[in-house]
């Protein structure tokens, strides 16, 4: 028996670092590179974007729905205002509101479900909660928002940190039940560590992985809830641009100059397009 | 003996640039019993697959062939091999709770595995699904075909496997691990059941299992495999026997006999004063009105120094008790006592620090997050114990005394073995100093060699450390090894307790003895099987 | 199956319930006075106490609740403000479109994902693989008043193929009807099918790396067999509650798409209540609209239950 007891006759299954850089090695291919150029992209342009433009974006001209040309790349809206400077003010509003909205609804999202890991009477009520916030999905709740409180900049903010709280919540809280039945859970209690403890330090950082993917998501959703509601006249107020505002307008003339729509089109996708490759990536990445 | 009707040769399979099987071989008669014996990464199940070219994704076979009746496998189109599957080589597999269709209904399955090779009338598949349920054994087997796998029990689930793999009378059965997931009185069932199968319907038989046990009472010849190589063939008896590779030898020297007397008064003698005492424990789970008693009126004592094996199937309560004693689970009804002290009234915070467990799955239980220093660091700081600086110093210590390299706290738990990984969870343990080590199957997930080791370093450490012990297993030869005392656990109830050599030895309860009728013994190669090698 | 539905049908009313407390409290926290705003701004006093009394906002706030469900549970749906008309009438009236086009999208749905999701996990050809990533991608960057915009451009500007919007009754001119039905049903239907076709395939190849697939090959199942029979049944039930959530945004949706193709449907109503505030009519189809949810939700956990028989016999 003496013969077998050197322990490092074993084997070890997998390397270290293979698994402290799971989302890099996600976001490090070629999908998600794409993704990061994309959203990289756009994010700088839309910061930077009185920088890159001395055009007001808001300044009218009797110049209407001329097509692209030195002075405005993506040609002029049916007011003669110039497009390029619309669309990276666009960027920038739309991810200001996004980026803004998402967190505080994630953040809500999340409290919700920790919140329903403390009792049993808490997950009952926790999850009616989300059932309830559920019913009232995307656009119906943006007309529920703008109902009481008209169209604006807060309302679309209120609907996307609202309409993301069940997604992150229920994903954070169907992890936590998984991780809270494996033996390390149980191990870290025996071990003498409070409820508390165990949920924060062992339970959560195990559930979290997928609120990531969820993120991502979430900001592209976000992207779309802005231009549903610019659409249906219960976003941003005008003059200011979004994405949605621009598109919306551009529809009209979509026969007659199909050049209005292809940059907010473009942008749009593009921002989508980016998250969602994002997300798709680091889903890849844990997953391995 | 008729000519062979499987025959394999130098038989290569590789991953990759990996060799998972290294030019295996051997023969196989119409009748015939064969057992591949390996630990896990010896090649053994992939082997199996490669018979009939199951290999997962990745692997290919890249030498050698697979003949059945002349015909060989290997080499066959993809169309053809799904003719010869399951109607000429039929595959038995681990763990019958996932290979079992969870959706479909157990009628369903069987006439699945009938109309696939040509069985076209409907209402003869289900006379003959009838008939298969029957022959395995399943009770009321017509009334049973539209159930689902889920209102089976373990072993029934198992032999509804095996109906499946009977449904078109192939001539070469391959058992992979078929009775691992089980316990041993059922693993016992299911044994004899393969072995009438092969006595009264001429199928040969291949069994692929890491227990030498199982394969001595089913297999007439064994093949030894490791690291994709036979390292010895021959006669089952005269293997186990005289065994001539030093490898097997070793493997032989590390299974743990059940006629081997206890090891345990070697390591420490028992104090006179009990350190845990339980009394009347009973606990209850469901709804009030339909309960599930899971421990009904439990007493136990156990000494310092001392090693109290507890064993007992699946669902008899075992793991239960341990989670009481750890106070995860408040019981229903009864005490328990530490140091004289009632658990939960004032005596709770001692033991909560002297009673620590050491967890059966080495892969769920560590946290994959953490390295393996802090994992055994979070005890410390969870009791409070000692400055950033002390702690650091206690777990290289911690990591020594397990026979790790302090170097290794850096390092997550993926970057372990399985052996490994269980000494994280034992230094775990040890960290906050207890007096009392619960250790819940602690070697039941680790191979025999690996698990020869952490039993070694067990008692090594109730040598140096005087720790009481509660060894919780389902493995009667293991534990008689390692305790003083054992206690059978049935159905929540201590049916039996008393010094290890005796309750083995001498049962005085029917159902220990039924366990221990059970246990597969190296010895016992079944007198119906005789050589052909 | 009976003890199942008892289980599940007591939270789906509280979730209703709740929604009604909430949208009947919604606009009662209108900044300001609804009869304010609604009387406008040169409406005297009289006037607005007139409104008020119609409304019944001068009742205390329990009354006011009660005299609602009341009215909803006796289909006296009353007056609408801004629109003109009862609301009954009004919900009458695009309630058929609306049902017609959530409908007739549910089946394109079905009808796009299922074949799309078998073909993404079973293929093994590479190109086809990617294909159905691109497009489930593509589909889901683009937002869907955007793909109707370009829908319209595609099939009714440049190809002249369907009509750009409008509604034909289903029962007079019923291959008129389709015609004007296929393209919102399609704008509606692309997304929750992009989605779905996304969890099928997930699901799917879950399922065929299950070790019940690998007992089905080593009985010489056919692969067609294994995909349909066994990893099918696994990957739908899963797959059911992501389409009831999808069935939500396809109602929502339907607020989008009837706008683009001028489809006199639910959805235009409730815009236009919202835009010229005419509470009563957002007050009952908010409700009206949750409640098919609610009853949508159920509906999915029951096919759930009675595909898994595991939940089935819980």
């Amino acid at each position: 028996m003496t013969a077998l007891t050197t322990p490092s006759a074993e084997a070890p299954r997998r390397t270290a670092r293979a698994h402290r850089n799971r989302y890099l090695a996600g976001l490090l291919t070629g999908r998600g590179l794409t993704g990061l150029t994309l959203v990289g992209l756009l994010a700088l342009a839309g910061l930077f974007a009185p920088l890159l433009t001395d055009l007001d974006p808001d300044a009218q001209s009797a110049l209407a729905l001329a097509g692209p040309s030195a002075d405005h790349p993506f040609g002029t809206d049916d007011l003669g205002r110039d497009l390029f400077s619309r669309v990276l003010h666009g960027i920038g509003t739309d991810l200001a509101i996004t980026f803004s909205a998402v967190p505080v609804g994630a953040l809500l999202g999340c409290s919700f479900a920790l919140l329903a890991a403390s009792s049993r009477w808490a997950d009952v009520t926790v999850q009616r909660a989300f059932d309830l916030l559920l019913a009232f999905p995307g656009i119906i709740l943006a007309l529920a928002v703008t109902a009481v409180l008209g169209p604006g900049r807060w309302p679309v903010l209120i609907v996307i940190a609202l309409a993301e709280i069940p997604g992150f919540g229920r994903q954070l809280r169907a992890g936590i039940l998984v991780q809270r039945e494996r033996e390390y859970a149980l191990a870290a209690r025996v071990g003498g560590a409070s409820r508390l403890r165990v949920l924060l330090r062992h339970v959560v950082p195990n559930a979290a992985d997928p609120l990531i993917v969820q993120t991502a998501v979430a900001l592209s959703i976000g992207v779309f809830i802005e231009g549903a509601m610019s659409f249906l006249g219960l976003g941003v107020r005008p003059p200011e641009p979004t994405l949605g505002s621009i598109l919306s307008q551009s529809v009209a003339y979509l026969s007659t100059h199909p050049t209005f729509a292809a940059a907010p089109l473009a942008a749009t996708t593009a921002l989508v397009l980016g998250f969602t490759l994002i997300a798709e990536a680091l889903n890849r990445g844990i997953r391995r | 003996m008729s000519r062979p009707v499987l025959q394999v040769r130098d038989l290569t399979v590789e991953f990759g640039a990996t060799r998972a099987v290294d030019g295996v071989g051997f023969e196989l008669s119409a009748g015939d019993t064969l057992g591949l014996v390996g630990e896990s990464g010896s090649g053994k199940s992939t082997t199996a697959l490669a018979l009939s070219r199951m290999l997962p994704a990745g692997g290919r076979i890249t030498a050698g062939s697979v003949k059945l009746d002349g015909q060989d496998l290997a080499a066959l189109p993809e169309a053809a091999l799904r003719g010869l599957r399951g109607r000429r080589i039929a595959m038995i597999f681990q763990d019958p709770m996932s290979s079992l269709n969870p959706v479909l209904t157990v009628g369903k399955q069987l006439d699945e595995a009938l109309r696939a090779h040509g069985a076209a009338n409907r209402a003869e598949r289900a006379a003959r699904a009838t008939v298969l349920l029957d022959l395995v054994g399943i009770p009321g087997a017509a009334d049973r075909l539209g159930d689902h796998p889920h209102q089976f029990s373990g072993g029934q689930r198992q032999r509804i496997m095996i109906a499946l793999a009977l449904a078109n009378e192939a001539e070469v059965l391959v058992a992979d691990e078929p009775t691992t997931a089980l316990d041993p009185t059922v693993q016992q069932q299911i044994l004899r059941l393969l072995s009438r199968i092969n006595r009264e319907t001429g199928t040969a038989l291949v069994v692929i299992s890491h227990d030498l046990g199982v394969i001595a009472q089913t297999c007439r010849r064994i093949l030894v495999l490791r690291d994709g190589r036979v390292v010895e063939r021959g006669d089952t008896g005269e293997v186990l026997a005289a065994p001539r590779h030093p490898y097997t030898k070793q493997l032989l020297a590390a299974v743990p006999r059940l006629e081997a007397p206890s090891e345990a008064a070697a390591n420490s003698l028992p104090g006179p004063e009990p350190l845990l005492t339980v009394r009347g424990l009973r606990k209850t789970y469901g709804p009030r009105r339909r309960p599930v008693t899971a421990l009904d009126s439990v007493d136990l004592e156990l000494h310092p120094g001392e090693t109290l094996g507890l064993v007992g199937e699946s669902g008899s309560g075992k793991s239960t008790l341990a989670r009481a004693l750890v106070q995860v689970h408040a019981p229903s009804a009864g005490t328990i006592r530490f140091r004289g002290e009632e658990l939960g009234r004032g005596g709770g915070r001692a033991a909560r620090r002297e009673l620590q467990m050491v967890f059966q799955d080495p892969y769920s239980s560590l946290n994959p997050r953490m390295t393996a220093g802090r994992i055994i660091e979070e005890p410390l700081i969870a009791h409070g114990l000692g400055s950033a600086a002390e702690r650091a110093a206690r777990v290289a210590e911690l990591l020594r005394q397990v026979g790790l390299e302090p170097e290794s706290a850096d390092r997550h738990p993926r970057a372990f073995s399985g052996g490994q990984r269980q000494r994280i969870g034992i230094a775990r343990a040890l960290a906050p100093r207890p007096s009392v080590l619960i250790c819940d199957e602690p070697v039941s997930a680790l191979d025999v060699s690996v698990q020869a080791q952490v039993i070694e370093l067990l008692a090594r450490l109730q040598r140096e450390l005087g720790l009481a012990v509660l060894f919780i297993a389902h493995d009667l030869a293991v534990v008689r090894q390692v305790s003083h005392r054992i206690a059978v656990m049935h159905r929540g109830r201590i049916v039996e307790t008393g010094p290890a050599d005796r309750v083995v030895t001498a049962p005085e309860h029917p159902y220990t003895a039924e366990l221990l009728a059970a246990v597969p013994r190296l010895d016992a190669v079944g007198p119906t099987l005789r050589s052909t090698v | 199956m009976r003890s199942f539905l008892l289980k599940r049908l007591p939270s789906g009313l509280l979730v209703l319930v709740l929604a009604s407390f909430l949208v009947f409290l919604i606009l009662r926290l209108i900044p300001g006075d609804p009869a304010t705003s609604l009387a406008g701004p040169d409406a005297g006093p009289e006037a607005v106490a007139a409104i008020r009394g119609r409304l019944g906002l001068d009742q205390p706030l329990l009354t006011q609740y009660v005299g609602w469900i009341g009215d909803l549970l006796t289909g006296n749906l009353g007056p609408s403000y801004a629109i003109g008309g009862r609301i009954s009438d009004l919900i009458g009236n695009g309630i058929g479109a609306t049902a017609q086009l959530t409908l007739g999208a549910l089946l394109l749905v079905i009808l796009i994902a299922l074949p799309l999701g078998v073909l993404g996990a079973t293929t093994r050809r590479r190109p086809v693989a990617a294909a159905v990533r691109a497009f489930t991608t593509a589909v889901l960057a683009v937002p869907p008043f955007v793909t109707g915009v370009l829908l319209v451009l595609l099939f009714a500007v440049t190809l002249r193929l369907l009509p750009a919007g409008g509604h034909e009754s289903l029962l007079d001119q019923p291959d008129l009807a389709v015609q004007y039905l296929l393209m919102p049903a399609l704008c509606l239907a692309l997304p929750s099918a992009a989605v779905l076709a996304r969890y099928l395939k997930d699901g799917l190849e879950r399922a065929l790396a299950e070790d019940y697939v690998r007992t089905a090959t080593a009985l010489g199942v056919s692969r067609r067999r294994i995909v349909w029979q066994h990893a099918l049944p696994n990957a739908l039930p899963s797959t059911i509650t992501v389409l009831g959530l999808q069935i939500g945004h396809l109602i929502a949706g339907a607020v989008l798409v009837e706008r683009i193709f001028a489809w006199p449907g639910l959805g235009q109503l409730i815009e236009q209540g919202v835009i010229r505030r005419d509470y009563p009519v957002v007050q009952d189809l908010l409700l009206l609209i949750v409640a098919v949810h609610v009853a949508v939700q159920l509906l999915t956990d029951l096919v759930y239950a009675w595909l898994d028989p595991r939940i089935r016999w819980e």
